[in-house]
């Protein structure tokens, strides 16, 4: 089974709120300072790739992102767990909320580099929380999609997978070609790399492609353009309410809810 | 001429030549248990050695001769310097007889007789008498807790004791049978002479009695001697001989780097993987358990027990001596797993060993192979180990940045390139932590207000790798540690002060193994110094201040990484008492034998279960002495021991605890300059 797995690298989304900020008439958060990793739900992808090439041998894993030179930083990372080998489709700045342009250079690159039996990506990207690159990527590529994927593993010619629903979870049979969006899950942590793994990593190869040089798929739909961004005023309101005892206090409080209409 | 003092050697033994053949299989035996030990020792890799021989003599005269550590616990201390000595100087009177009966030089007479070869050996002979009823007494009367109670232990020491005293009566009963003139010499023997001749025993009763027991000590005294390399008891050899030999730079302060580029296992997977000097460590141990009685692991029921790893890496070792199968695997096999990882690397354990052997540096190998080679932490641990890898730090979920906690004070981080002669290192725990963060505050301030310009790093600050090196991935240590170096190369640093014990002994005693050299100081060694150059005001007041209904004010907390690590001891009690006239109490345990706070060695991130938190024990404490405020002097061990003071209940509801930093800050009247300052919009606290 060949496997690729969908890295996006982002800004570290645990970062200190004083420390994002946003210069006025930029229209994306200023990054100094703030160090990128992998968006989350692709580390869970990439972990859930790296067990189902364990439970069908022979598999690969080829990670794949998409941004500026400095994203071979994450790869680099993919590596280390040992993902077995790495592309860089080369952009100009980090890819910003045009989830189709994205998916659709995406999915030139997985025809390019493939043929792919199975496609993972995380269920969406902790940046601009959109949820579309997985799901536009198996339109373009023509691949069936489930979303929200916990576990998979090999059953037949396909894969058996979990889901997470709104009730539960469902359990499906898939056959291949596939794409997986992945969700978070305790069983799909993504591992630490063994020191040597992270020392060959930094000797193994990354293929690098410039987006130019893809057809993208589709020319038609411009792509999307953000013409301002704003951070939200942050707003705290807060009343204490006062009282001679807990009665007057319990009494003013319920007093205080109904006005506001929440009781 | 009056005759000259001496005796008759072998007096009544016919067939004494008899003796050297025990004496040869003695001596087979004693060589073959010596030689397997031996080719044990030379399974690990070549140990460093530094040569400083008069350090090492030193050494050995406080600890093999004086035995300082010993004595530090009084009874147990004495005990063994009876037996010791008073084995010692036997042994000589042994060698004084070998070298009359076999080499023929006549010295057993005169004045070196009667001094030596007689007052002194019955001295010492009761010495060693009074000394092994002392040990015998500890083992199974008062039933000391560390000490075992197994078989051997009891027969070793009944066996000397018997060996002593038959000593004493072969003695008494020469001097009554050949009426000595010289007896009175011998006290103890002439003692026993008296009463045995008050008995009325006749001569040949005497002469039989004693050669029969001559043969019986003879024998139980080559026994005893042969079965030295085979127990505990070889610690008389090696005992004296790891004094001198241990490392002089001591490598659980500045652990040993790995060279990634050559080394071919990372850390301590079999045996092979340790240093000769660790495999040493483990015939050296006499299993007394001073290391476990204080070690915060095994005080509060955790899976470790350091003399347990070092008796069991030893059992180990010895049965894979004696098979040919594959060699076990250490790290995870014979010491588990859960064991290493409990380990807060407070360093109690070797300050208490009499016989140096250190268990840290052998707890760390051990993490390095199970966290570089097989990748496998404890999921906390684990996410602290990804935070600094990811963002320079461990603490996940911190909603400060590093330049957050001194914008509203006025301070900034340093320009790139900006030089600076001193420089503030925070650390990450005092720059993100919410209750640390107060003493990076009140630290700066009072070093502003002493007139002493420093620089910040702020966001070029990234971890300065000591976790990352305690929890055994060097990799990333050493990665952490060069950035740093390069920082302060691009800002022309040349002194280093810090609120970190944990930074100060990793950029102090480890960045020099990667060309940094600075000096550094600790913020309490610092604020000494400010106070002696008189760059802070005296404070008000001219009692020393107590707390309520005359309770002390303040008692003190010792960081294991300030003190026991750093013997920085002083410093921090100047301050409290002379500088800001404080009554102290002092805790049961402090300096050398300061209790953990739990937070060492990466654990300050691991799950503990509530019921049995080394912070709490070690919060009870530091109550006991009813002090209401808790001074520390590490941002690790304050969030620990304010958690630990909640946790022991409505007891520790009026106690708070504080850095020292604060503590001044405090008393100089300087909260307002502290307080979050509104000239700058937005604040700190966001």
């Amino acid at each position: 089974m060949k496997i690729a797995i969908l890295l996006k690298r982002i800004l570290d989304p645990e970062v200190s709120p004083h420390k994002f900020s946003l210069e006025p008439g930029a229209t994306r958060p200023s990054d100094a300072g703030i160090p990128k990793v992998i968006s989350p739900f692709d580390e869970n992808a990439l972990e859930l790739a790296l067990q189902l090439r364990e439970k069908s041998p022979g598999s690969t894993v080829t990670a794949i992102s998409m941004g500026p030179p400095e994203t071979v930083e994450i790869l680099r990372k993919a590596l280390a767990v040992t993902a077995d080998a790495a592309v860089l489709v080369q952009i100009e700045t980090d890819p910003g909320p045009d989830a189709f342009g994205t998916a659709s250079t995406l999915a030139a690159a997985l025809q390019k580099t493939g043929p792919f039996d199975l496609v993972l990506a995380g269920r969406q990207a902790g940046d601009w929380d959109q949820g579309q690159v997985g799901s536009l990527v198996a339109e373009m590529l023509g691949f069936p999609c489930v979303t929200f994927v916990t576990q998979a593993s090999p059953s037949g010619n396909g894969l058996r997978l979990q889901r997470e629903s709104e009730n539960g979870y469902d359990v499906i049979d898939a056959d291949l070609p596939l794409v997986l969006t992945v969700t978070n899950h305790p069983g799909n942590v993504l591992r630490l790399p063994k020191v040597r793994d992270v020392m060959m990593a930094n000797r193994k190869p990354v293929t690098t492609i410039a987006a130019s040089d893809l057809a993208a798929m589709s020319t038609k739909i411009p792509p999307l353009e953000i013409l301002a961004l704003e951070k939200p005023p942050a707003v705290a309101a807060a009343e204490i309410v006062g009282g001679r005892d807990e009665q007057e206090i319990a009494a003013r409080l319920v007093q205080k809810l109904q006005e506001l209409k929440v009781l | 001429m009056p005759p000259v003092p001496t005796r008759q050697i072998y007096w009544n033994i016919a067939g004494h030549d008899y003796m050297y053949l025990f004496l040869l299989v003695l001596a087979a035996v004693f060589l073959y248990g010596v030689w397997r030990h031996y080719r044990t020792w030379q399974r690990g890799r070549p140990s460093p050695w530094e040569h400083r021989y008069r350090e090492r003599w030193r050494r050995f005269a406080e600890q093999a001769v004086v035995q300082l550590r010993l004595v530090s616990q009084l009874v147990p201390g004495i005990m063994h310097l009876f037996i010791s000595w008073g084995m010692v100087v036997l042994f000589l009177g042994t060698v004084v007889v070998a070298i009359q009966a076999d080499l023929h030089i006549p010295i057993m007479r005169g004045w070196f007789y009667l001094y030596f070869q007689s007052l002194a050996l019955d001295a010492f002979g009761l010495v060693a008498v009074a000394g092994t009823v002392i040990a015998l007494w500890l083992r199974y009367v008062r039933r000391l807790e560390r000490l075992r109670k197994g078989l051997f232990d009891g027969v070793l020491t009944g066996l000397l004791l018997v060996i002593l005293l038959t000593g004493f009566v072969l003695e008494g009963l020469r001097i009554a049978a050949t009426a000595d003139p010289w007896g009175l010499w011998s006290p103890v023997g002439y003692a026993l002479a008296r009463l045995f001749l008050a008995a009325g025993t006749s001569v040949t009763v005497m002469r039989h009695v004693h050669a029969t027991l001559w043969w019986t000590h003879m024998i139980l005294a080559f026994v005893w001697l042969g079965y030295i390399p085979f127990s505990k008891l070889f610690h008389l050899l090696l005992a004296p001989a790891n004094v001198f030999a241990q490392p002089l730079t001591p490598p659980a302060q500045a652990l040993p780097a790995i060279d990634f580029e050559t080394a071919t296992t990372l850390g301590a997977a079999h045996f092979e993987d340790f240093r000769r000097k660790d495999i040493f460590d483990l015939d050296v141990c006499t299993e007394c358990g001073r290391c476990e009685e204080w070690c915060p692991a095994w005080v509060t029921e955790k899976p470790l027990s350091p003399r347990a790893v070092i008796l069991d890496l030893r059992e180990g070792l010895h049965s894979m001596a004696r098979s040919e199968g594959e060699p076990p695997l250490v790290a995870g096999g014979v010491i588990r797993a859960d064991t290493l990882w409990a380990c807060t690397t407070c360093g109690y354990c070797q300050e208490h060993c009499p016989v140096f052997i250190e268990h840290v540096p052998k707890i760390i190998d051990m993490r390095r192979y199970l966290a570089m080679e097989e990748a496998r932490l404890p999921d906390a641990m684990e996410a602290a180990l990804r935070g600094i890898e990811d963002r320079g730090h461990p603490w996940r979920g911190s909603r400060f940045s590093r330049e957050d906690w001194f914008r509203d004070l006025g301070f900034s981080a340093l320009r790139p390139g900006e030089k600076t002669d001193v420089l503030y290192w925070v650390g990450c725990t005092a720059a993100l932590e919410e209750r640390s963060r107060k003493v990076a505050r009140a630290f700066a301030v009072l070093m502003r207000e002493a007139g002493v310009r420093f620089g910040l790093l702020g966001d070029q600050e990234q971890c300065s790798g000591d976790p990352a090196r305690r929890m055994g991935n060097e990799y990333l240590f050493q990665t952490l540690a060069q950035a740093n170096i390069q920082s302060f190369q691009e800002h022309g640093v040349k002194t280093i002060v810090t609120t970190c014990p944990h930074c100060y002994n990793t950029i102090k005693n480890e960045y020099p193994q990667f060309g940094g050299v600075y000096q550094v100081y600790h913020h309490t060694e610092f604020l000494a110094k400010l106070v002696e150059e008189g760059r802070l005001p005296a404070v008000a007041g001219n009692d020393l201040n107590s707390g309520e209904n005359n309770a002390p004010a303040v008692t003190y907390h010792d960081p294991c990484y300030l003190g026991r690590y750093n013997g920085h001891y002083d410093e921090p009690r100047s301050l409290l008492t002379d500088y800001l006239r404080l009554d102290l109490s002092e805790p049961e345990l402090s300096r050398r034998d300061s209790f953990c706070c739990g937070a060492g060695g990466g654990r300050a991130w691991a799950e503990e279960d509530p019921a049995h938190r080394v912070s709490i024990v070690r919060s009870r404490q530091l109550m006991a002495t009813g002090a209401t405020t808790i001074a520390t002097a590490c941002p690790f061990c304050l969030p620990m021991l304010t958690d630990g003071v909640r946790g022991t209940g409505q007891e520790g509801e009026h106690v708070r605890v504080m850095d020292i930093a604060e503590i001044m800050i405090e008393r100089l009247g300087w909260q307002d300059k502290v307080a979050p300052q509104n000239t700058i919009t937005g604040g700190t606290e966001g």
